[in-house]
C-alpha cells in the first residue's frame, strides 16, 4: 500500500512536471508569455474543464465512464441561464441546476449500476437524449443577456491574478483528493474500480458506491454548467459539446486509468489545465492557426506516450524488485 | 451449430426484407413524389405549398432567427415552412437533409448551402423530381437553383466590415487613413466558405487603400465554440497588448471576443472590436460600452423572402431578369442577373437570377433595441 | 428442435442478432404502414447512400473494438484521404487512381502510427486516437493549404471515371457504392469470423498474456486492426468524395459518434473480446432506417432525431442487460418454449460485465 501511494503521488507529480514543461516551452518561444497574469490566465480558463474532469474521474475510478457530462453541462447552463435572464434569484437557479445534475446522475447510475448496462453505451445514449432536450428547451435559440453582476463575478480575483472561481475549485479538488485517499469511505471508490467482485466479497456496498460516483459526477458537471454561464455569458444549444472527450483526455493525462482503480483527482485537474490552456498557449506560440489542430494532437500524443513509457519502466522496475525480494527471502519462487 | 443458426438468421432476414421491398415495389407508382396540398386553387397561388427551409446548421442564432422570420411570415402568406437541418455544419449531413426533403415530397426547397459543389448533385436530383430550389445566405451553383436571395457580394460585405472598423476607430480618436493600426481577424474556421470570402475581399481592399494597417498575425479560429472564442480572445489581448482592432465576422466569435475584453476590463475606448452578429447577442456588451458598432442584415426577412420566392415559383409563376416580384408585407424586389454577385456567371432564360436584400444593417446603441433577433 | 432453439437463444450474440433483426422488421412494418413511400426502392437506396460511409467504417471499427480499443480518429482520416485525393490529382497532377492510392497509403500509415502507439507503447486507445483525430485533421488542413484552391473551397471537377463510383446504378436501382459495401461486408465477415487472423483478434482481447504464450504476436494483431480501420476510412472517403464531387479537408467530421453508436449497438463489447460483423451490419441498417423513417413518417425533423435514437440505444442496452440477468423477455420466452420449470442458465455470460483485466495486470 505504501508503494501504491508513492506511485500515485509520483504520477500527479509527473503531470505537474508536464504542465510546467509546456509552460516553459511556450515561454522559450515567446518570452512575453512568462508574466504572472498570463500564466494565471491559463489556470483561470480551466475552471469549467476541471470540474467536468474531476466528475469524470469519479466514474473512471470506479471502473466505469460517463460520456454524458457535456450534455449535462449544456442543459444545466441553459436552464440556469434562462432562469437568471428571466430575473429569478441566483440561489434558486443554482439549486435547480444542481438538482438537474443529481437527477441525471441518478438516471445514469440506474442504468449502469442497477440495470448493469455497459457504461459507455448507456451514457452515450443519455448524451444524445440530453442534447435533444437542450435543443427542445431552448428552441434552438441562444440564452443571452444574463445579469451583468453574475457575469462580472467570473473576473473577480482572489489571489494575485487567480480568480475566485479558480481558488474555490482548487480548494474543492484538494478536499476531494484528501477524502478519496485518506478516509476509509473515500478509498472504497478505488477499491471498487480495482476489482468490483473482490470489493463485494469483502463487504463493500459496491452498487451504492457506483451510484454515488455517478451522482457526484452529475453534480460536478452541473456546477461546471453554472460557472460556464458566468464565465461565458451566453449559452448556445451546442454548449458543452465535446467536453466529455476533453475530460477523458484530461484524466488520462493526469494518470487515471480507464480501467479503474488507479489515479488521483489532482492529476485530472492538472490534465484539465493542460487541455484548457492549449488554445491559449497556441496564440502565444505564434504559429499560423492552420497548425492549431496538428499541434494539439502532437502535444496530447507526446505527453501520453512519454507517460506510458515511464509507467512501463517504473512497473518493470517494481516487478523486478518484487521478484528479487521474493528470491532473496529464500529459494522457493512459488 | 453456430454456422447453421447464423445462416438461418441471414436467410430469414433477407427473406423478410426482400418480401417487404417487393411489396413496396408493387405498391409504388412512378418516380416523382406527389406534391402535398392543393396546388391549383388559383394558378400561381402560394397558399397551401410546403417549403423545406434548410439552414447550414441548426442551433445557431442566425439561422434560428431566420427560421422564426420565415415561420411568422409564412403563416400570413398561407403556406407552410418545414425547418429541417443538421446540428453539424457538414456537407454530407446537408445532402442527406436535402434527400430527406425530396422524400418528404415538399414543393420547394430554400437552402443556405454548406458547400456549393458538394450539394450540387443532390439539388439536381431535387429539381428533377419537380421541386423548386432557391437559395439564401450561402449560394449554390447558379445552374442548380432558380433564385438566390443575397445579402450582398463578398465585396460589399468585406467593405462593410472595413467601414464598421473605421467608424469604431474614429470613435476613439484614431484616424484610419493616417495612423498605424494593428489588427487581426478572429472567426470560425478556415474551411467555411462565406466568412472566408468576406475576409479575402476585405484584405484586398486593406492592401490597396490602407497600407498603414498591419495584420499582426494570421487569422484566429475558434470553431463556433463559445469557450474557445473567449480563451482565444483573451490570448489575443494578452499576447498583443497594443492591438487596435479585432474583426470578428462570426456570430460566436464576436460575443466571445467581447466577453474576453470585458473579463480583462477593456472597453471600446481601449480597443475596437467589431464584426457580424445578431443585435440581441451583442446588446449587453454595447450597453456596457465594450463595443461601438457591429453589423448584420435582417436575416429574418431574408429567410422569409427566400421561402416566399420558392413558394411563388412552385406555384407555377415564371420570372425573367428584370421582372419584379411583389412580396406582401415586404415590398417589391427585382430579379437581377447572376453576374451581379458572381463575376462571369451566366443567367438562364427564365427562373434564374438574384434578388438582392435592399440593405444591410449597422447596429449601434441608438438602434439596437429596435430589433428582436 | 427445442434444445437447439434454447441453445440458440442462450448464445449471447445470436440472441442479440435476433433482437436486431426483429427491430429491423419492426421498422419496416411501422414505417411502411405509416407512409408507403418508405418502401420505395429508389428512396430507400438514396437514403442508405447517405449513410454508407458509416456502414463501411463501422465494419472495421468493429475489429478495433473487439480488441478492447476504440478508434475516434477515423473521421479525421476520412477528411485527410479526401483532401489528399483532391490535392494529389489537381495540384500534383497525379492520375486520379494514383491519387487515390497515395491517399489510402497515407491514411493507413496514420492508422499504423496510432496502432503502434497503442499496441507497443501500451497507451490508452481513447486518448491516442483522440490526439490522432486532432493531429490528422490538422494535417488535412495543412495539405489543403498546399493547394492553389483555398481551404474553404472544395476541390472539384473530378473526371467521370472517378465519379462513376457514385453515379452508376445496377439495374437502375442499386447504387455501385452499395455493392462495394456488400463486398467489404463479405471480406470483413470472413476475415473476423472464418480466418485464423480473426480468431487471433478475439484471443488477443480475451486474454492477452495467454495469447502471447500461445505464440500469437498480439501486438502486431492489435496494431493491424487500426490499420484496417484506417483503410476502411480511406475507402469510405473515396466513395464520399466521388458521391459529393468535392474534396474537402473536413469531410466526415460528424461521423465519429454515429460509428461508435452503430458498433456498440451491434453487440460489440466496449471492453473487447466480443463482437460480430453481422451484428454491426444489422445495427447500421437499423440506425440508417431510423434516421430515414422518423422524419418521413412521423415528421420528426432531423435536428430532433437525437432523442429517439438515444432512447432506442438506452432501451436496447437496458433490455439486454436485464435479459442477461435472466429477468427479461428472452429468458421468459426460452422458458416457455422449453417448458422447463427451473431457471435457465444465464443468457449472457459472466465475461460480459466483468471486463478484461489482463492489460492492466501486465502494466501494474
Amino acid at each position: 500500500m505504501g508503494t501504491l501511494k508513492k506511485l500515485l503521488k509520483a504520477r500527479s507529480l509527473s503531470s505537474a512536471v508536464f504542465l510546467a514543461a509546456l509552460l516553459l516551452a511556450v515561454g522559450a518561444v515567446n518570452p512575453s508569455f512568462l508574466s504572472p497574469s498570463n500564466v494565471s490566465a491559463c489556470f483561470n480558463t480551466s475552471v469549467v474543464y476541471t470540474l467536468v474532469a474531476v466528475g469524470m474521474a469519479f466514474t473512471l475510478l470506479v471502473g466505469e465512464i460517463d460520456v454524458s457530462v457535456g450534455a449535462n453541462l449544456g442543459l444545466v447552463a441553459a436552464v440556469v441561464g434562462t432562469m437568471l435572464r428571466d430575473g429569478q434569484p441566483l440561489a434558486s437557479a443554482c439549486l435547480v441546476g444542481i438538482l438537474i445534475g443529481v437527477v441525471i446522475g441518478c438516471i445514469n447510475a440506474w442504468g449502469v449500476a442497477v440495470m448493469g448496462a455497459p457504461s459507455l453505451i448507456f451514457t452515450l445514449g443519455a448524451n444524445g437524449v440530453l442534447r435533444g432536450i437542450v435543443y427542445l428547451y431552448t428552441n434552438g435559440a441562444w440564452v443571452e443577456n444574463l445579469p451583468k453582476g453574475f457575469k462580472d463575478f467570473s473576473s473577480v480575483t482572489a489571489v494575485g491574478s487567480l480568480t475566485v472561481y479558480f481558488c474555490a475549485v482548487f480548494v474543492l479538488v484538494l478536499a476531494i483528493h484528501l477524502i478519496l485517499t485518506r478516509t476509509r469511505h473515500g478509498r472504497y471508490f478505488a477499491a471498487v474500480g480495482d476489482n468490483a467482485q473482490a470489493a463485494t466479497l469483502v463487504g463493500l456496498p459496491t452498487r451504492r458506491i457506483k451510484v454515488l460516483a455517478y451522482v457526484l459526477c452529475g453534480v460536478l458537471s452541473a456546477l461546471g454548467g453554472i460557472i460556464f454561464c458566468s464565465r461565458i455569458g451566453f449559452v448556445t444549444p451546442m454548449s458543452g459539446n465535446g467536453y466529455e472527450m476533453k475530460a477523458v483526455a484530461a484524466c488520462v493525462l493526469g494518470g487515471i486509468s480507464l480501467l479503474g482503480g488507479v489515479g488521483s483527482v489532482i492529476g485530472s485537474a492538472i490534465g484539465a489545465v493542460i487541455m484548457a490552456s492549449i488554445s491559449y498557449l497556441l496564440v502565444f506560440m505564434g504559429f499560423s492557426s492552420n497548425y492549431d489542430n496538428a499541434i494539439t494532437g502532437v502535444i496530447l500524443i507526446v505527453i501520453v506516450v512519454v507517460d506510458a513509457l515511464l509507467q512501463h519502466r517504473t512497473s518493470k522496475r517494481n516487478r523486478r524488485a518484487r521478484l528479487d525480494a521474493r528470491v532473496s527471502m529464500g529459494g522457493d519462487i512459488r | 451449430m453456430k454456422e447453421i443458426s447464423r445462416r438461418r438468421f441471414l436467410e430469414a432476414a433477407c427473406a423478410s426484407a426482400g418480401m417487404l421491398v417487393l411489396a413496396g415495389c408493387g405498391g409504388s407508382t412512378g418516380n416523382a413524389p406527389d406534391s402535398s396540398g392543393d396546388d391549383n386553387a388559383g394558378a400561381g397561388e402560394v397558399a397551401g405549398k410546403t417549403v423545406a427551409f434548410i439552414p447550414k446548421v441548426t442551433g445557431n442564432a442566425f439561422f434560428e432567427s431566420a427560421n422564426d422570420g420565415a415561420q411568422s411570415h409564412s403563416r400570413e402568406w398561407g403556406f407552410s415552412v418545414d425547418y429541417i437541418g443538421d446540428a453539424t455544419a457538414s456537407v454530407s449531413a446537408q445532402v442527406s437533409v436535402i434527400n430527406q426533403a425530396v422524400a418528404n415530397g415538399v414543393d420547394a426547397i430554400c437552402i443556405s448551402t454548406v458547400d456549393a459543389n458538394g450539394v450540387s448533385d443532390a439539388l439536381g436530383k431535387a429539381t428533377d423530381a419537380g421541386i423548386v430550389v432557391t437559395t439564401w445566405d450561402s449560394d449554390a451553383k447558379p445552374e442548380d437553383r432558380t433564385l438566390m436571395v443575397s445579402q450582398g457580394t463578398p465585396e460589399i460585405l468585406g467593405q462593410m466590415l472595413i467601414d464598421l472598423s473605421i467608424a469604431g476607430l474614429k470613435e476613439r480618436g484614431i484616424d484610419a487613413e493616417k495612423d498605424e493600426v494593428g489588427y487581426v481577424w478572429h472567426y470560425s474556421q478556415a474551411t467555411v466558405t462565406d466568412q472566408n470570402s468576406w475576409q479575402v475581399a476585405a484584405e484586398k481592399v486593406i492592401k490597396e487603400q490602407y497600407p498603414n494597417w498591419t495584420n499582426v498575425h494570421e487569422n484566429y479560429y475558434s470553431n463556433q465554440d463559445a469557450e474557445q472564442a473567449i480563451t482565444i480572445g483573451e490570448a489575443i489581448l494578452d499576447a498583443y497588448p497594443d492591438i487596435d482592432l479585432i474583426i470578428c465576422n462570426d456570430s460566436t466569435a464576436l460575443p466571445g471576443q467581447l466577453q474576453a475584453a470585458e473579463n480583462k476590463g477593456y472597453d471600446a475606448q481601449r480597443i475596437t472590436i467589431t464584426g457580424f452578429a445578431s443585435p440581441q447577442s451583442i446588446k449587453s456588451y454595447c450597453e456596457h460600452g465594450t463595443i461601438f458598432n457591429w453589423g448584420l442584415w435582417d436575416c429574418a426577412v431574408q429567410g422569409a423572402m427566400g421561402c416566399y420566392v420558392a413558394a411563388y415559383l412552385a406555384a407555377g409563376n415564371k420570372v425573367k431578369v428584370g421582372d419584379t416580384i411583389s412580396i406582401p408585407g415586404i415590398g417589391e424586389v427585382a430579379v437581377e442577373p447572376n453576374d451581379s454577385i458572381a463575376e462571369g456567371a451566366v443567367t438562364a432564360e427564365e427562373n434564374n437570377g438574384v434578388v438582392l436584400l435592399p440593405e444591410r444593417l449597422v447596429f449601434t446603441k441608438e438602434n439596437m433595441n429596435d430589433y428582436s433577433f | 428442435m427445442r434444445a437447439r432453439l434454447r441453445a440458440l437463444l442462450a448464445k449471447g450474440q445470436a440472441s442479440w442478432n435476433v433482437m436486431l433483426v426483429s427491430l429491423l422488421v419492426l421498422e419496416f412494418v411501422i414505417f411502411g404502414a405509416t407512409n408507403p413511400k418508405f418502401l420505395r426502392p429508389e428512396l430507400l437506396f438514396t437514403s442508405l447512400n447517405d449513410s454508407l460511409p458509416v456502414f463501411m467504417i463501422s465494419l472495421f471499427v468493429t475489429f478495433v473494438m473487439v480488441t478492447g480499443g476504440i478508434d475516434i480518429q477515423v473521421a479525421s482520416l476520412v477528411g485527410l484521404t479526401s483532401i489528399t485525393i483532391g490535392v494529389g490529382w489537381q495540384d500534383f497532377s497525379l492520375p486520379i487512381w494514383g491519387a487515390v492510392a497515395a491517399a489510402t497509403v497515407l491514411a493507413m500509415a496514420c492508422g499504423a502510427l496510432s496502432g503502434f502507439l497503442i499496441a507497443y507503447c501500451r497507451v490508452q486507445a481513447m486518448v491516442v486516437t483522440l490526439g490522432g483525430s486532432f493531429l490528422y485533421s490538422g494535417i488535412a488542413l495543412l495539405i489543403s493549404t498546399l493547394s492553389s484552391t483555398e481551404s474553404y473551397q472544395g476541390i472539384g471537377g473530378f473526371p467521370d471515371e472517378f465519379k462513376f463510383i457514385a453515379s452508376y446504378r445496377l439495374a437502375g436501382v442499386v447504387p455501385l457504392q452499395f455493392l462495394i459495401y456488400a463486398l467489404l461486408l463479405a471480406i470483413a465477415f470472413i476475415l473476423l469470423h472464418k480466418t485464423t487472423y480473426g480468431r487471433r483478434v478475439f484471443l488477443s482481447a480475451v486474454n492477452q498474456s495467454a495469447a502471447e504464450c500461445s505464440g500469437i504476436n498480439t501486438r502486431l494483431v492489435i496494431m493491424s486492426t487500426y490499420v484496417l480501420s484506417a483503410l476502411s476510412a480511406a475507402l469510405a472517403a473515396t466513395v464520399l468524395t466521388a458521391y459529393l464531387g468535392t474534396a474537402k479537408s473536413d469531410l466526415g467530421a460528424d461521423l465519429t459518434m454515429n460509428i461508435i453508436t452503430v458498433v456498440v449497438l451491434g453487440g460489440t463489447l466496449s471492453t473487447g473480446g466480443r463482437g460480430s460483423i453481422v451484428g454491426t451490419m444489422l445495427a447500421s441498417f437499423v440506425m440508417a432506417l431510423l434516421r430515414f423513417g422518423l422524419p418521413l413518417c412521423f415528421r420528426i425533423s432531423t435536428q430532433h432525431l437525437n432523442i429517439p435514437i438515444g432512447i432506442l440505444l438506452v432501451a436496447v442496452i437496458v433490455a439486454r442487460s436485464v435479459s442477461a440477468k435472466g429477468l427479461g423477455l428472452t429468458s421468459r420466452l426460452t422458458k416457455l418454449i422449453t417448458r422447463r420449470g427451473g431457471a435457465d442458465p444465464r443468457g449472457g455470460d459472466s465475461q460480459e460485465r466483468g471486463g478484461q483485466r489482463h492489460t492492466r495486470e501486465a502494466s501494474s
